[in-house]
Parts: C-alpha cells; sequence; structure tokens
C-alpha cells in the first residue's frame, strides 16, 4: 500500500492561487469572441492557468491573468482580442 | 496514439496564481509538464526562477510535493528521495529535479553526471531560458554565441555547450529536447521518460522575454521560430536510437536573432555563419 505524499508543511497546496500579486500588473486583458472553435491550445499556452475550459467553451479566470497577451498572439483564429484595462480619459476602471 | 488537448487532465497541479512574470515561459513549460507528471510527482527544485515563482515558505502555486535544494544539488537530492521511496516501497511516485540552465550546465553539473551515472529513477528537467535570468541576465554555459546578457554588453564571444549531447553520451535511458510551443510533443515526451526505469533527461526551451528582450505576448512565438528555424532541433535518443520528432521548415534564421533584443549588434556576417551551422548541422550523417 502506497502511503500518501506530504504536502509542503508549511504551505497550503495552491494558496498563492488564492490572493495572486501579478493580476495587479495588469494593463490589458482578453476577451473570447464568437469565433472560438475550441482547439484549446490557449489552454496550454497560458503560462497562468487563467483560461480553461467549462462546459464547451473557453471561460477567462480574471484573477489569474496577468494580461501577458500570448492568448490573442498564438490563436489561429483570432478569436480572442486583448482590451486595454483602463479606458477613457480619466482611465476609469472596467 | 496521438495525444489530444480534450484528453489531458483539467486541474493545474502548477501555475494559477505563480510568482512570475505576465508571459514566463517557465510558468508555461511547468504547466505543460505536470499534466503529463500527475500529481504523485515529488519536484526538486534549485535556486532559479522556477523556485522563486513557485511559492515562499508560506505559499505556494504546486499541488504537488516540491522541495527547493541548494543549487548544486537538485539530482542528488532527487537520488535521496527515490532511495528512501524505494526503501519504504512505494513505487508509483515521479521523481522529478527541474532545474534552470545554470543547475543544469554549469552549477549543477556535477550532481547531474553523478546521478545520470548512477542511472537513478528519475527525470531531471533542463528549461533554458539561455541566461541567469533570476539574477538579472548573466551570461551562462548555455547562452547563444552573439547573445548580450547584462555583464557581458558586446555579445558572448563563445558558443552555446550541448547540453543534450553531453547527457546523450552518459548513455541514460532517455534523452529529449522539447520546445513550450509544441506542447503535445513535450507532454508526449514526459509521459515516455515517465515510463523509463532509469535516468531521462528532457531539455526544455522556454523563452524568458526579459532576458531575450522580446515583447511578452511572443514568448511562445519565438520559442517556435527557434525550431522552425533550425537552431533548436527537437529529437529523442530512445536506447540509442536518435529520432527528430519535427521536421523543420528552415526559415532563415534572421527571422528568428534579428528581431530579439539582444542579438541587436549581429553582423550580417556572423547570421551567415549561424546559417551555414544549421544547414551543417542538419546535413549530419545523412
Amino acid at each position: 500500500m502506497a502511503k500518501n505524499l506530504p504536502v509542503v508543511p508549511t504551505a497550503k497546496a495552491g494558496s498563492l492561487a488564492e490572493v495572486p500579486a501579478g493580476i495587479t500588473w495588469r494593463i490589458q486583458q482578453p476577451v473570447i469572441l464568437e469565433t472560438c472553435n475550441m482547439c484549446l491550445d490557449c489552454t496550454l499556452f497560458c503560462p497562468d492557468g487563467a483560461l480553461v475550459q467549462q462546459n464547451s467553451k473557453i471561460v477567462l479566470k480574471l484573477n489569474l491573468c496577468k494580461g501577458c497577451g500570448i492568448c490573442a498572439n498564438e490563436c489561429k483564429e483570432n478569436a480572442i482580442q486583448m482590451i486595454p484595462e483602463y479606458s477613457g480619459v480619466q482611465g476609469v476602471f472596467r | 496514439m496521438a495525444l489530444s488537448i480534450a484528453d489531458l487532465p483539467k486541474e493545474d497541479l502548477f501555475g494559477p496564481g505563480h510568482a512570475g512574470c505576465g508571459g514566463c515561459g517557465a510558468a508555461v513549460a511547468g504547466r505543460q509538464a505536470m499534466k503529463a507528471l500527475g500529481s504523485r510527482t515529488i519536484v526538486t527544485i534549485p535556486a532559479s526562477c522556477m523556485a522563486t515563482l513557485g511559492g515562499s515558505n508560506l505559499k505556494t502555486t504546486w499541488q504537488s510535493p516540491f522541495y527547493h535544494t541548494l543549487f548544486e544539488m537538485a539530482p542528488a537530492v532527487s537520488s535521496g528521495i527515490r532511495a528512501a521511496l524505494e526503501a519504504q516501497g512505494i513505487e508509483d511516485v515521479n521523481v522529478v529535479s527541474w532545474a534552470g540552465d545554470a543547475g543544469t550546465a554549469d552549477i549543477g553539473f556535477q550532481s547531474l553526471t553523478g546521478a545520470a551515472e548512477r542511472n537513478e529513477h528519475m527525470i531531471h528537467v533542463c528549461y533554458d531560458n539561455e541566461m541567469y535570468m533570476n539574477t538579472g541576465g548573466q551570461t551562462g554555459s548555455q547562452t547563444p554565441m552573439y547573445a548580450i546578457t547584462s555583464n557581458m554588453t558586446k555579445g558572448k564571444t563563445i558558443k552555446k555547450k550541448n547540453m543534450l549531447a553531453i547527457m546523450e553520451a552518459h548513455g541514460i535511458d532517455y534523452v529529449a529536447s522539447a520546445s513550450i510551443a509544441y506542447p503535445l510533443d513535450l507532454i508526449a515526451k514526459f509521459k515516455k521518460a515517465i515510463e523509463k526505469p532509469g535516468f531521462s533527461y528532457i531539455h526544455i526551451l522556454a523563452p524568458c522575454h526579459r532576458g531575450w528582450q522580446i515583447p511578452p505576448e511572443k514568448t511562445i512565438e519565438f520559442a517556435r521560430l527557434a525550431v522552425e528555424s533550425g537552431l533548436f532541433e527537437l529529437y529523442e535518443v530512445e536506447d540509442g536510437n536518435r529520432t527528430r520528432n519535427y521536421e523543420p521548415p528552415f526559415i532563415p534564421v534572421e527571422n528568428y536573432l534579428l528581431p530579439q533584443g539582444r542579438f541587436k549588434n549581429l553582423t550580417q556576417e556572423a547570421i551567415q555563419g549561424i546559417q551555414t551551422s544549421v544547414n551543417k548541422h542538419y546535413g549530419r550523417g545523412e
């Protein structure tokens, strides 16, 4: 019988995802368009695991996205667009 | 049997909330590799970006056990973990040492070559960003010729060490090169390495947009261009048989080199020299 593996003793596994620091750096965020053909490439190319497949569509987890733009650059169907995080003359938070 | 992305596990064992830069190539490599390795994996990481972006002792992004070793000893620690697992009779655990190019080719080389000589049952992964990026982008033995780094501002004057050939010469069970731009190829290679009873070495090209001076969204694109231009060959060596996994279309090397800020001092003669060496390499033995 194999024993259960120990988890990192001082830190709960995956606890960085609860309060991600990197999202405050974001200056642009992806928007997934209708033309997405579910090739799922972006789910493997995203460094942060922010794009996940849920019930036959791609869902963006905005609390993980750092806005690097890899998904928009790699999408073969051009179904992901980057939009600025702030808009308007006074920089209104979207 | 071809892999498809839909069949891969949905959960992320590494990645969400990591502390790396936006567009980090090492994080992409880690995420893709953990899809193949699974939750019953113990990872040892020496000093590298991968150690810092995995979290401090209070918070972590890993869902599997990981151990932050000293710089020069990740494969040695992994050997010890494997010995302990064997002593306890635990067999279904993958032991991985995950080092950067310094922890593999330079500082960590003595423990790596020792573990490879003993043919320990483990996988060593080198994620190669061709610089010492965690300490500010210094030159290492994996830095390509002519690349500008923070301590060689006119470009490196000597060639990149061929780490894959060195590991191949150890006669270990499995040697493979992989690129984050070809995730299914990378995952398939990890799945192969898991099955091996001895030492496996996987060398992943994971660009660092800060060091290479490229826009963050082009990280994957440059990993692909490196393969397509023929400068980074995707191949595996299994029981002494060398197989090329991807036949590159051989785009001109300048399409890969010139857009990078670190090669801004490249002369036409240097580009010609690199192109000639690529052509010569692929003509080898054919």
